[in-house]
């Protein structure tokens, strides 16, 4: 099996589709072939490429027309893809060229068309579906009996049952445009040998071209669009706010059966929800006797959901025995206004004897509307296998009931009259509690008439003389299919609640397993074991590490073919199942469940049977649902314990580094203690002053520039934890001009103090240290004689401290100014750590104030420290105090 | 003969650099390298008058030795790091004198360590009156006068200025003043403090935006400059 690429690149045409924005639809509506949809089709896409839009021919059927092809010489023509199948050769549509060409609009006619097998989608309508996904407008072509919704009517009066549909919702967004023709014309035109027919279909088809059948299909089509043009405009309605025009509070309701009726039951509910442009919800009554339906009936329950799915319907499971009742129940709680049911036209005794749930739900019902769709006969049973009159189990219980009957014969002279009835009942309810209620129904039956011929006089008749004995065998009988039913009630529910029970186990001992893995390898392995023996199928765990597959979890599967491949790139981008018995690339031998986790999608669940039949029965697919959700699970879990693994090295490390840097400071602090004292010791005078002066200010800026590199360090550490307290500012100006040896006459440095300012509850050292950055800066970055000036003002609840300088200025651009290691142009003469300004900041931002920078008017930089009078908290307290 | 000054302090340099600055103003001196030996060496009768105390001993802390060196009779200063706030206040509760906070300039800590000195030999010939620089404070006659000139100080002020010529050139920490001045129960109330400290140094100070006189410690407390001398 190959993939249907040309360069079989699998990643290529995911990467394409991933473009977001979709494309629009349009399509060409008919009642019937041979209206002209085509044609128009063409004849529009010409007028496009007129109007200079890159206009693509993917699919268009000219069906040997030739004015139909003239109209396609001027387009660009997609080249079709050939496909081998069973020796035929198809041309196929070549979606994978038309993603890489990607125009801005391309024609794919005939939305109904089935892909030959082993093309990506089996459907054309999946192909337009990731064209508009990749973000293409699409142009295509359908007739009305193609769509999904109104397949029964059409089948209704034209006895023509169309095979290939396509579900409503694809039409739900597309513009419409219906291509009419009065019937009349049309048959001229059929007279004429102007319609195509293909052979095999032909015959069927001239079915449609009676003028009364042609009326109605363009009646149905004519209100299809009307209705879609309604929806559209009502939706429109409503997002722009006029709701009143909106039927509110309309919400459908459709029990689906198991039967092929359900899915006719289901289109009537879709026309009905689109009539009333209401949500719906398809129910699912899993009663005792619908669990006990298998096999084919499963499967055709599990098609009608997903019909039900694909036309819009929420999907809903209910547990309960009494179908009618729990449906009634169901509809309150949903608020259903309208319940749409299914019945099959039975014999009166039928629903006498089993009655039926239609009756139920209509008797039941109050306040909601019930719409019973009648069904024939044959719909409504699936077609299942016909058992044997007589099965194996039957003819154990009628040896079991033999049996007894012939013990009793012997032991008859002991034993009193009236307990031979009593224990002929014991083989009833043997068979009925280990065999199945079918046995036990026969096995009464069996022991009533055994009773009758063995041992009510006369012996071996089945004539009865004594009209007592006539009650004995009547009750005997009541007695024993009453009880025989019983018991088969009782073992069909404790089988049930067996299989919830080992359901949960089974789930209970894989979640166990599972929680104790933290290897991926492992993990997948354990997976892959239980999931392949719970569900009796081969498992794998697929994940895209770095680009590349990797699979995992069994070793027999190391590759994947191309299909395969593709199938999981396209789970694992969608989140949706792919491959064989899904919707997409199912041409693949595996299937593949994406492991959707909240980190995202995880890797995907490739689960493979080497028979033909589905992968999932339909009873598994509950429990492949957990499966998936707790594999996925597990997989997250090695992630995130992966990722508080590497956090906790990258914290070690970064606590070592924190570590051995103050260790580095401390180390470097000491000397550079001893190296100031001494410098400051030496009189600054004599032949060597200029160099005791320039070890003094050299020293200092050391010990400034390690201070800084410390600081930082605790701000990175998030340490700085200020110590509050009430601080006058007065203090703290006149402690750093003291620190900065400014505070002699002859300094640079003036302030004008507003001695009036309040303290502000802050911490006077992270203060201080911002100040004397910001002080030192001035001084260095203006000349030697200019003044640096210090203001300390009040501003409502707030105190501003300003320096402002006679230096250069800032640059028009401050933004990164508080950056770490910021340096400003030229400032490497004057030198600094380039963290000063930053250490500024973030000290002020821990007091709860803020810091700015900005020009002077004249020439010069200012700084202003403006902090809050209270701290937060505090000034909150004080707000609620008055 | 006691020695001035009781050296503890265990990085070489830096004992050299103290020791030299000590001999160049003709200070005696003993060196200790670690608290063990602090500990005898205070112990000698007479014992040193000053301690300069290095808080990061190799075989103890230096706050724990404190008391004892208090005990024998020392004034401590701390040698301590200018970030080191608690240590410096801890320090203080302990009964330290002072700190240094390093790096240190020579001259400073020569001063500091003359003041403490001058504490401990200094006589006090006048109980209730106490000289600082640029003015005086008498308890007795309950007035101040900042050259030459008598200021009117109200009560609070009073004690305050009174407390911190109590300890010329001691640190008093903030609770410590709050004590004394306002009681036990607002040792808290640095608010009280910080006003009081303004008004005063308004009338006080030449310039009370730059203090001569009453200095503040940051976070610590504040203490009379330290080139009061006493009354003699």
């Amino acid at each position: 099996m190959t993939l249907p690429t040309p360069d079989n690149d699998a990643e290529h045409y995911l990467r394409l589709a991933r473009q977001e924005q979709r494309g629009r639809l349009t399509v060409y509506l008919g009642a019937a072939p041979g209206v002209g949809k085509t044609y128009r089709m063409l004849q529009d896409a010409a007028r496009r490429q007129a109007e200079g839009v890159d206009v693509v021919v993917g699919v268009a059927e000219t069906h040997g027309r030739s004015e139909t092809a003239l109209l396609l010489e001027p387009l660009d023509v997609l080249p079709r893809h050939r496909m081998n199948h069973q020796g035929h050769m198809l041309d196929e549509f070549d979606i994978d060229r038309a993603i890489e060409r990607h125009p801005a609009l391309i024609l794919v006619d005939e939305l109904a068309h089935s892909n030959a097998p082993g093309s990506r989608h089996p459907k054309r309508w999946q192909d337009v579906e990731e064209l508009l996904a990749a973000g293409i407008d699409v142009a295509t072509t359908i007739n009305i009996q193609h769509i999904e919704s109104l397949n029964d009517v059409v089948a209704g009066f034209t006895y023509v049952r169309v095979r290939e549909t396509v579900p409503d919702n694809i039409l739900d967004d597309a513009e419409l445009i219906v291509v009419d023709l009065p019937p009349d014309a049309l048959i001229e035109r059929l007279a004429a040998g102007k319609i195509y027919m293909p052979d095999t279909a032909g015959r069927a088809l001239s079915n449609f071209f009676t003028p009364n059948k042609l009326a109605a299909l363009r009646e149905l089509a004519l209100r299809f669009a009307a209705s879609s043009v309604d929806r559209r405009l009502s939706d429109q309605l409503r997002t722009t706010g006029k709701e009143s025009d909106f039927v509110a509070g309309e919400r459908l309701m459709v029990a689906v059966s198991p039967g092929k009726g359900g899915a006719q039951v289901i289109r009537h509910a879709k026309r009905m929800a689109d009539m009333f442009n209401a949500p719906w919800t398809a129910v699912v009554v899993e009663s005792g006797r619908a669990r006990a339906i298998i096999g084919a009936q499963r499967e055709q329950l599990a098609d009608n959901l997903a019909l039900a799915a694909s036309l819009g319907a929420s999907l809903m499971t209910v547990a309960a025995d009494r179908v009618g009742e729990a449906l009634v129940d169901q509809a309150r709680q949903l608020r259903a206004s309208q319940i749409v049911i299914g019945k099959s036209r039975r014999s009166r005794w039928f629903e006498w004897v089993h009655g039926s749930v239609a009756q139920a739900v209509i008797r039941k019902a109050q306040g909601v509307a019930v719409h019973v769709v009648p069904l024939t006969d044959a719909d409504e049973k699936p077609d299942k296998p016909r058992e044997a009159l007589l099965a194996r189990d039957d003819m154990i219980a009628l040896a079991i009931v033999a049996a007894m009957v012939g013990l009793l014969h012997l032991a008859q002279p002991w034993l009193p009259f009236g307990a031979i009835d009593l224990l002929l009942l014991v083989p009833v309810i043997l068979s009925a509690t280990v065999l199945r209620l079918r046995a036990g129904l026969w096995s009464a039956l069996w022991a009533a008439l055994c009773y009758n011929f063995f041992f009510i006089p006369p012996l071996h008749t089945f004539t009865i003389d004594d009209p007592q004995n006539v009650i004995t065998f009547l009750v005997l009988a009541l007695v024993a299919t009453v009880v025989g039913w019983l018991a088969g009630r009782i073992r069909r529910q404790a089988e049930t609640s067996a299989g919830v029970a080992r359901l949960n186990a089974s789930l209970a001992r894989f979640a166990g397993l599972m929680g104790g893995l933290s290897q991926k390898e492992e993990t997948a392995q354990v997976a892959c074991r239980e999931i392949g023996s719970l569900l009796d199928v081969e498992a794998i765990i697929v994940t895209i590490e770095d680009g590349d597959i990797v699979v995992r979890g069994n070793d027999a599967y190391r590759a994947l073919d191309i299909v395969g491949e593709a199938a999981v790139r396209w789970a694992l981008d969608r989140g949706v199942p792919t491959g064989r018995d899904t919707g997409t690339l199912n041409a693949s031998d595996w299937q593949f469940h994406p492991l959707k986790t909240s980190l995202g999608t995880m890797g995907a669940l490739g689960l493979a049977r080497p028979s033909q039949e589905r992968i999932i029965r339909p009873d598994d697919a509950i429990m492949l649902a957990s499966l998936v959700d707790q594999t996925a699970l597990a997989h997250e879990r090695i992630v995130l314990e992966g990722q508080a693994r590497q956090v906790d090295t990258l914290r070690e490390r970064d606590r070592l580094r924190g570590a051995l840097l103050s260790s580095i400071a401390h180390d470097l602090r000491t000397p550079l203690t001893a190296v100031i004292a001494a410098a400051e010791a030496i009189p600054v005078e004599g032949a060597f002053a200029e160099e005791v002066s320039i070890a003094r200010s050299e020293s200092r800026r050391l010990q400034r520039f390690l201070n800084d590199l410390l600081e930082a360090s605790r701000i990175e550490h998030g340490t700085i934890e200020p110590r509050w307290e009430s601080v006058d500012l007065t203090d703290i100006i006149a402690d750093v001009l003291h620190a900065l040896r400014q505070d002699h006459a002859d300094a640079r440095v003036t302030t004008r103090i507003d001695s009036d300012c309040p303290f502000v509850s802050s911490d006077a050292l992270l203060l201080r240290h911002v100040l004397i950055n910001l002080i030192d800066n001035a001084l260095k970055f203006s000349p030697a004689t200019a003044k640096v000036e210090v203001e300390l003002l009040c501003r409502g609840q707030e105190v501003v401290c300003r320096v402002s300088d006679e230096g250069p200025g800032l640059p028009t651009n401050t933004d990164s100014l508080f950056d770490r290691f910021h340096r400003l142009e030229g400032s490497d003469r004057v030198g600094g750590s380039g963290l000063g300004l930053w250490i500024a900041k973030n000290f002020t931002e821990a007091v709860g104030g803020t810091i700015t920078a900005g020009n002077r008017a004249g020439q010069g930089a200012v700084f202003e420290v403006i902090l809050p009078v209270f701290r937060k908290d505090e000034a909150e307290g004080r707000a609620a105090d008055a | 003969m006691h020695k001035d000054v009781l050296i503890v302090e265990d990085e070489p340099a830096i004992r050299r650099l103290l020791v030299a600055a000590l001999a160049r103003s003709a200070m005696t001196y003993v060196e200790a390298g670690n608290a063990s030996d602090a500990l005898r060496l205070a112990a000698v009768q007479p014992a040193p008058l000053v301690a300069l105390l290095d808080l990061g001993l190799p075989d103890r802390d230096g706050l724990e030795i404190i008391p004892q060196l208090v005990g024998y009779g020392l004034a401590v200063i701390v040698l301590t790091a200018r970030d080191a706030t608690d240590e410096k206040v801890t320090a203080l509760d302990l009964g330290a004198d002072d700190f240094v906070t390093k790096p240190f300039d020579s001259a400073e800590l020569l001063a500091r360590v003359r003041s403490a000195l001058r504490r401990k030999t200094g006589s006090r010939t006048h109980p209730q009156r106490r000289d600082f620089e640029g003015g005086s404070i008498d308890r007795e006659a309950h007035s101040t006068t900042i050259e030459g000139a008598t200021v009117a100080l109200t009560p609070r002020e009073f004690d305050l200025l009174w407390a911190l010529c109590e300890k010329p050139g001691r640190v008093l920490t903030h609770t410590s003043l709050l004590e004394t001045v306002w009681g036990p129960a607002h040792r808290q109330d640095v608010d009280y403090l910080r006003v009081a400290i303004r008004a005063l140094r308004k009338k006080i100070e030449a310039d009370p935006s730059r203090p001569k006189l009453i200095m503040n410690e940051p976070g610590v407390g504040y203490r009379l400059a330290g080139s009061a001398r006493m009354a003699e």
